[in-house]
């Protein structure tokens, strides 16, 4: 029983943190539909920000908040100097698709290197800012914490926030448009660029509240948010690109999936079990969980 | 037809690039041995320098270089300064491949030292075609036994201890000190952690669960919170939990003990490979957490400035080894490039492969280094240390003696016993400079 | 419409091809052999790709997976089942084009970056699972032993010479029978498929079958592949096919143009070329060792960003239509 009690637990904690990433990817997509590789580096960039922040104030609060506003400042850099003159460029075909595959992955090298040029290649930790130690609930110490729940309840909000940006506002109807049928929305008189820069704006201030809820749980270091990526990335396809809601369901999925097998089947089924679940929920469904309609071919 | 004229450009630039690329790396006329001249020595090495594995070994060639500039400093050997080429295989085993090729044949070094990696040195072995040009492979990194068997690896020399050894130790530090409590291990799922579940069961110790055996990388907060609740839920008293992965891992797994509040219902005992202090401290590890933790060493604590070589070593980083902390990765590099002066100086001036091979069979027990167990080289057998002593950490992140008093145990890989060691080290050269011939 | 070069025209141009590598193959050291043989093993990978992504318009960054596949199933034939290594060969690729086929039933029904989703989690899994089998060797792996060049040869024919030629031949053979492919309805059908396939289907193409005959056709190459890349490290091991690999492959297929055969040996130069140069760019320049160690992983980078900048912006046909209006 107590078993079974700290798996959901650890699924929660596991599946939060995909969510984190998956929003990311999610938010990258439905504005620019461009999977972004370079999320993975992008977030650490802005946690290692974060860390020089707190080696100077001592403030884990000010370190977020300055963590996700140069996420947001980075994201439109790379898209206004970056995306933009690579999509000038490639008009149509796989092209489209692969081509920001390889440049986000390109770019992702970038960052690392620069991070490891300006850092320095060794492990560091950022403290977390509320307490890590289990709740004692009836005695015993259980496997979730305060911190646990602020990641939990940041993803929440972020995605509630997030959602109502894209349904309920003007800024997020553009965002939609430019993405989806971009000269239509030319044609309705959106700036289509500028709207996709804010579009990576955003989704990089999220990669930024997604590194510095993350890494305190675990270590920072160039590659820190690679493994993440991937599986946000699995998770996000799970819930369908489309619904950010989708993002933290198929995050949730991933995190019980991954947490039960490992625990009541084998610890070797860490990686195939992300691959299983995909792959029996798109037989069921192409698009994913939670997709609107049926996505348009690529 | 090549018809788009960006098309061709690129094309035709890309073919001009890697046109001069293979030609930059044609190789000059060869001299009679490789790497070796009147004024210097080629060395190389393939390590990883980034990614994951960088993280804990990239220190390693840059330690080495110290040494060896410090070496170089004082009169080289017999004249000849060292000259370590490192190149950067990412702990790929296509890249440990290549890169040891292009060692071999581009950089034409004389032999290679520090080679890291059971995956990636086998490969590498193999397509560098170490055996046929009789290169030497000296005190590789890594401790898979499979690295000893002359037939398959014949120019090679470890230097750390196996994996089995660790285990067969440490199964005999359970029994000793822990007789009635369960034992449980957390091991990585590759030859590293295989190699141990091997020496325990050799050694005829069962645990009181199947070992887990965790993917390289699967190890995270949520998995070990769950591996811990469980294994503490199933015994009683105070199990002893063996350790056996790198240090990121073992960082991991006592940040969940933290949160869980376990630290004090285990014993921990980790494996030398993931026991470092400082790095475990560096990843958020309370101090209170790891005061306590049992592994076990080979070499003298990094910390312990009272040891006439690591203090030796520490003085040679701080001057050649600018903005690179002293710690035990740094010092177990430098050791090994004092055994390597060793070997080449043991080789006499007419340096050959072949001589330094069987300078080292002949007098290699013999070197003097830091390490606290012997040396097991010897004409049929190409064992480096084939023993370790227990160690326990305590808050400042030292490692003294389990116990209070040094004890040191050898044993081997196989079924033999793990006895008690009656070595003495040898005193260290003066200044840290080998002398011997 | 491209002009399209006779089969007969095409064989002859390949086996000259081959002839040239002959000579070469004789008049250059043993590195370069052993990087002529990455050369031509990477090249045949872009062919897989080109194939898959550029021609049936499936983006998959599942590579390393097929070529794990492959490369075990090689290494099985030839070290557990003793068998020769040209039929250790022939099944790397025979047994991932089956894989493929699987593969392929699974992705037709997806597209984009849920296909690519897939692939993805794929290539992360299956490593793991070769540690599951001890058959499979754990982490030192099987051995993949081509075995040394015939006696004939004589004396001065070294490993590498011998690794160049087999690994030439392989990809000769498989790139000239994948143009053939190409060459005839079947390519024409392979690209109305990828740039219009609703289009396709109302012409009666069955778009579904086609996606999943590429998927396999594509998946036996790179399993072949990585039969070759493990014959030359002489082992396979999981560590052997990272995620890496896969996004280093795209970005070599990228570089050469996906939509032409004809730039997959410039590809497969890029991709051995490319971090020599930032490594002995590095060694000249010099600098802290801090420096050194990051720049060789910042200039491949950059040069990749660069590649797909300046790669060429769509295939022939869709310019033409263009002027045509």
């Amino acid at each position: 029983m107590t078993q079974f009690i700290t798996t959901v637990l650890t699924s929660l904690s596991s599946g939060a943190i995909y969510a984190l990433m998956a929003l990311a990817l999610v938010l990258v997509w439905r504005s620019t539909r461009v999977i972004n590789f370079a999320q993975a580096g992008q977030a650490v960039l802005t946690t290692y920000i974060g860390y020089t922040v707190i080696q100077r104030t001592g403030s884990y609060w000010l370190a977020l908040v300055v963590a996700v506003i140069s996420g947001a400042i980075i994201g439109a850099v790379i898209d206004r100097f970056f995306m933009r003159p690579i999509f000038k460029r490639i008009k149509s075909g796989p092209i489209v698709m692969i081509a920001p595959v390889v440049a986000t992955l390109g770019l992702l090298g970038i960052i690392q290197a620069i991070i490891g040029f300006i850092w320095g290649l060794t492990n560091q930790s950022i403290e977390a800012p509320v307490s890590t130690g289990g709740y004692k609930v009836m005695g015993t110490i259980i496997a979730f914490s305060s911190y646990n729940l602020l990641v939990l309840v940041f993803v929440a909000i972020a995605m509630l926030l997030l959602t109502l940006l894209f349904q309920r506002t003007n800024i997020g109807l553009a965002l939609r448009a430019s993405a989806y049928s971009p000269e239509i929305a030319r044609l309705s008189g959106v700036k289509v660029d500028a709207v996709r820069t804010l579009g990576w704006a955003i989704a990089g201030a999220s990669g930024g509240l997604a590194g510095m809820l993350y890494i305190p749980g675990y270590f920072l270091y160039p590659n820190a948010m690679d493994l993440l990526l991937v599986f946000g990335f699995v998770a996000a396809v799970i819930g369908g690109l489309e619904s950010l809601f989708g993002a933290v369901a198929g995050a949730m999925l991933l995190g019980f999936a991954i947490n039960f097998s490992t625990t009541y089947i084998s610890p070797k089924l860490f990686f195939p079990t992300a691959f299983i679940v995909l792959v029996l929920v798109l037989l069921i469904k192409p698009s994913g969980l939670f997709a609107a309609k049926k996505s348009r071919g690529a | 037809m090549i018809r788009n004229k960006n098309m061709k450009r690129a094309s035709l630039v890309s073919a001009v690039i890697a046109t001069g690329a293979m030609v930059l790396s044609t190789l000059p006329a060869q001299a009679a041995t490789p790497g070796v001249t009147a004024s210097e020595i080629k060395l190389g090495i393939s390590s990883p320098l980034t990614g994951s594995a960088g993280l804990s070994y990239g220190k390693v060639p840059g330690a080495m270089k110290a040494y060896f500039n410090y070496i170089n400093a004082n009169g080289g050997v017999y004249g000849r300064k060292i000259n370590l080429i490192s190149r950067d295989d990412k702990y790929l085993p296509t890249l440990a491949a290549t890169q040891t090729t292009n060692l071999v044949l581009k950089d034409n070094v004389f032999a290679l030292v520090g080679a890291l990696g059971t995956a990636t040195h086998s490969k590498a072995y193999k397509a560098a075609a170490l055996a046929k040009n009789n290169v030497p492979d000296l005190f590789i990194n890594t401790g898979f036994s499979g690295f000893t068997d002359k037939t398959k690896y014949p120019t090679t020399f470890m230097v750390l201890p196996t994996y089995a050894m660790e285990a067969k130790v440490m199964a005999k530090v359970i029994k000793d000190n822990f007789p009635g409590q369960a034992s449980f291990l957390l091991a990585q799922d590759d030859e590293f952690g295989s190699d141990g579940v091997a020496g325990f069961k050799t050694a005829g110790h069962t645990f009181s669960a199947t070992p887990i055996l965790y993917p390289q990388g699967s190890m995270t907060a949520a998995r070990a919170e769950g591996a811990l609740s469980t294994l503490a839920a199933a015994a009683p008293g105070k199990p002893v939990l063996v350790l056996f992965g790198t240090t990121d891992v073992t960082a991991t797994i006592l940040k969940a003990a933290e949160k869980l509040e376990l630290t004090k219902k285990f014993t921990f005992l980790a494996g030398s490979v993931g026991a470092d202090a400082n790095t475990l401290l560096a990843l958020g590890v309370k101090s209170t957490t790891v005061d306590g933790i049992v592994s076990a060493s080979f070499m003298p604590d990094a910390k312990d400035l009272t040891d006439p070589y690591v203090k030796q070593f520490s003085d040679i980083n701080t001057k050649y080894n600018k903005g690179i902390t002293f710690d035990n990765y740094v010092l177990a590099a430098m050791n090994s490039a004092m055994l390597t002066v060793q070997a080449l100086r043991a080789a006499g001036k007419d340096l050959t492969r072949a001589g330094v091979i069987s300078a080292i069979e002949n007098k290699g027990a013999k070197f003097a280094s830091a390490g606290l167990v012997p040396l097991g080289y010897s004409p049929t057998s190409r064992i480096g240390y084939n023993g370790y002593w227990v160690s326990q950490l305590n808050a400042k992140g030292e490692g003294k003696p389990y116990g209070g008093k040094l004890v040191v145990y050898s044993t081997d890989s196989g079924a033999g016993a793990v006895e008690v060691s009656t070595f003495v080290r040898p005193t260290m050269p003066k200044n840290g400079i080998p002398t011997n011939s | 419409m491209s002009k399209h070069v006779s089969t007969k025209k095409r064989t002859l141009l390949f086996v000259a091809f081959g002839w040239v590598l002959l000579i070469l193959g004789d008049r250059v050291g043993d590195l370069e052999l052993y990087q002529g043989s990455f050369v031509a093993t990477y090249a045949l990978a872009i062919t897989s790709i080109i194939l898959l992504t550029g021609y049936s318009g499936q983006l998959s960054l599942g590579q390393s997976a097929l070529m794990a596949v492959g490369a075990y199933a090689g290494a099985l034939t030839i070290f557990n089942a003793g068998l020769h290594p040209i039929i250790g060969l022939f099944m790397a690729a025979l047994v991932a084009g089956i894989f493929g086929l699987i593969l392929g039933l699974i992705a037709a029904r997806l597209s984009g970056p849920y296909l690519a989703g897939t692939t993805l989690a794929l290539a992360i899994s299956l490593p793991t699972l070769a540690n599951q089998f001890p058959i499979l060797g754990a982490e030192e792996g099987i051995v993949f032993d081509v075995g040394l060049p015939p006696a004939r040869f004589g004396e001065e024919f070294s490993q590498y010479k011998w690794f160049f030629w087999i690994s030439c031949l392989a990809s000769l053979i498989m790139v000239w029978f994948i143009a053939n492919l190409l060459s005839t309805k079947y390519g024409r059908t392979f690209r109305a498929l990828r740039d219009n396939p609703i289009a396709a289907e109302l012409s009666g193409i069955n778009v579904g079958r086609l996606k999943v005959v590429a998927f396999a056709i594509s998946s036996g190459v790179t399993g072949l592949s990585g039969g070759l890349l493990v014959m030359l490290i002489s082992g396979v091991s999981p560590s052997a096919f990272p995620l890496s690999l896969s996004f280093a492959l795209l970005g070599g297929a990228v570089v050469t143009g996906l939509y032409n055969l004809k730039g997959v040996i410039l590809g497969g130069l890029v991709l051995v070329a490319i971090p020599e140069i930032a490594d002995s760019l590095v060694s000249r320049i010099g600098g802290s060792e801090g420096f050194i160690t990051i720049l060789p992983g910042f200039l491949v980078s950059a040069l990749l960003i660069l590649a797909v900048v300046f790669t060429p912006n769509g295939p022939g046909h869709l310019i033409k239509r263009h002027h045509k209006k």
